[in-house]
């Protein structure tokens, strides 16, 4: 348990850095962002309270924001990502299935995050690209960026997570 | 009493999560009001250092196009003669011509760009040159092959430049060869499109004419290169015609601008100001 905290500090500030310094910066198509910071908030403990997922999602939100200039937008989108977290959760878990620690690709399997990151993304960068253009894009453009984005920040997450998660279980097997 | 306490037990949750929503929207809305430029972050210190040190590694990347970009320049200020002075740094001089007395209107500061953004909404770029370098608000910024932005936000060492991929961007354009001007804006639908508007219907315009600024505002010269029309759009309904108009300007790879300072606009402000309250 006590090695939880510094490995989630680990990943808030490679998070961090990889996102300013990395994926804001490769620019495929002006209707392709890439976002892969949420996964800070996605991967905490299950037995995180709700207000500090809150609080840390707005430090993260708001590190994001200083960084790319975008003050208050991505914070906004992660404190709401932090608040429906626990109900994401709920809704794509079977009844009776109880989780461990932290959400782990190779324990929860593959499907599961794919869903839970599918339907995460879809509303925080719903969320953000509506703050962004306000009235300013058609709804059609608006749609096709929520589509290509979080297809493309989906798949940057996943290999982000297989690259960085070590699977315990064949390790154990191995043995 | 006994009831509000229950309640904010049971939903407290929700109002914390409110409250912290409602200062996320007031960063985001107290921010745009300032031209949606900065407010504690970004052009100050810390953030400026970060973007400088990140230019600096990568720039390392693009050395080969900025020289011949450099180069070409070079090559073409030689080749103006007289004009060439207005590109000497800040300074202002006077140039005796045996036709004509020249005095300088603009001055021009070269700057670095440390952060470009191209897909967002409102764009924005910062450059390596502020105030204490003599760069203010309301400058044009152009780079060797077209308009780029105007300058919306100045620290000392650092400043932020509305790009023309910018929904908040409006500048005055003519159509090189026939004079009829209008207004020239983002739509937002690709990085090197943008539309020219209130260009009257019965002025011919043909593909690929040239469009560049027409020196009614204090921001840019007459005649700096903007782009060249890709289609025109005559509705029926309307008596101006719908210009979309290809950037010149690479503005997904910029290295090195221009700062222009117009060096009576001062003057031209006070003019302003001085015949909206006669008509007042």
């Amino acid at each position: 348990m006590t090695s939880l905290i510094p490995i989630n500090l680990l990943r808030l500030v490679v998070l961090i850095f990889s996102q300013a310094l990395f994926f804001s910066n490769i620019h495929i198509h002006p209707m392709i962002d890439i976002y892969i910071y949420p996964v800070f908030i996605l991967l905490l403990p299950f037995q995180v309270p709700r207000w500090v997922l809150m609080i840390l999602g707005f430090a993260i939100g708001i590190s994001i924001d200083m960084l790319l200039g975008t003050l208050g937008m991505h914070a906004a989108v992660s404190v709401l990502l932090a608040y429906i977290r626990p109900m994401l959760i709920n809704v794509i878990t079977p009844k009776g299935t109880e989780f461990e620690l932290s959400p782990n690709i190779y324990i929860q399997g593959s499907g599961w995050f794919l869903i839970y990151f599918l339907l995460a993304y879809t509303i925080s960068l719903g969320a953000y690209f509506m703050i962004e253009a306000g009235t300013f894009y058609n709804l059609f453009w608006l749609l096709i960026k929520i589509i290509t984005s979080v297809s493309f920040s989906v798949i940057s997450s996943l290999i982000f997570i297989y690259l960085f998660t070590a699977d315990k279980r064949r390790r154990h097997a191995g043995r | 009493m006994q009831n509000l306490i229950r309640f904010l037990l049971r939903y407290w949750l929700f109002i914390f999560f409110l409250l912290i929503e409602s200062f996320c929207f007031y960063l985001i809305y107290s921010n745009s009001r300032f031209h949606e430029a900065i407010l504690f972050n970004k052009a100050n210190k810390v953030t400026g250092d970060f973007n400088a040190a990140y230019t600096s590694t990568t720039e390392y990347l693009s050395l080969g196009k900025a020289n011949d970009s450099l180069a070409r320049e070079n090559a073409v200020l030689r080749a103006r003669g007289i004009d060439a002075m207005a590109f000497i740094e800040n300074q202002k001089r006077t140039a005796e011509d045996t036709l004509a007395k020249v005095v300088q209107t603009y001055s021009y500061f070269s700057a670095k760009v440390i952060k470009n953004s191209i897909n967002q909404a409102s764009n924005f770029i910062y450059l390596n040159k502020g105030s204490a370098s003599g760069i203010t608000t309301q400058m044009g910024v152009i780079c060797e092959k077209g308009i780029v932005g105007q300058v919306v936000k100045v620290t000392e060492n650092y400043s932020a430049v509305m790009s023309v991929l910018n929904k908040n961007f409006r500048v005055s354009a003519k159509m090189k060869n026939s004079d009829y001007f209008g207004q020239l804006f983002w739509t937002g639908s690709s990085i090197d499109q943008v539309k020219l508007e209130e260009i009257p219907k019965h002025v011919l315009v043909q593909i690929g004419d040239t469009v560049v600024t027409s020196g009614y505002s204090i921001l840019f010269p007459e005649n700096i290169m903007i782009g060249r029309v890709t289609k025109v759009h005559a509705q029926p309904e309307k008596n101006f015609l719908e210009i979309d108009v290809k950037l010149s300007a690479p503005m997904a790879n910029l290295n090195y601008v221009y700062v222009i300072d117009h060096l009576y606009k001062n003057e031209i402000m006070e003019l302003d100001s001085l015949t909206s309250k006669t008509v007042k």
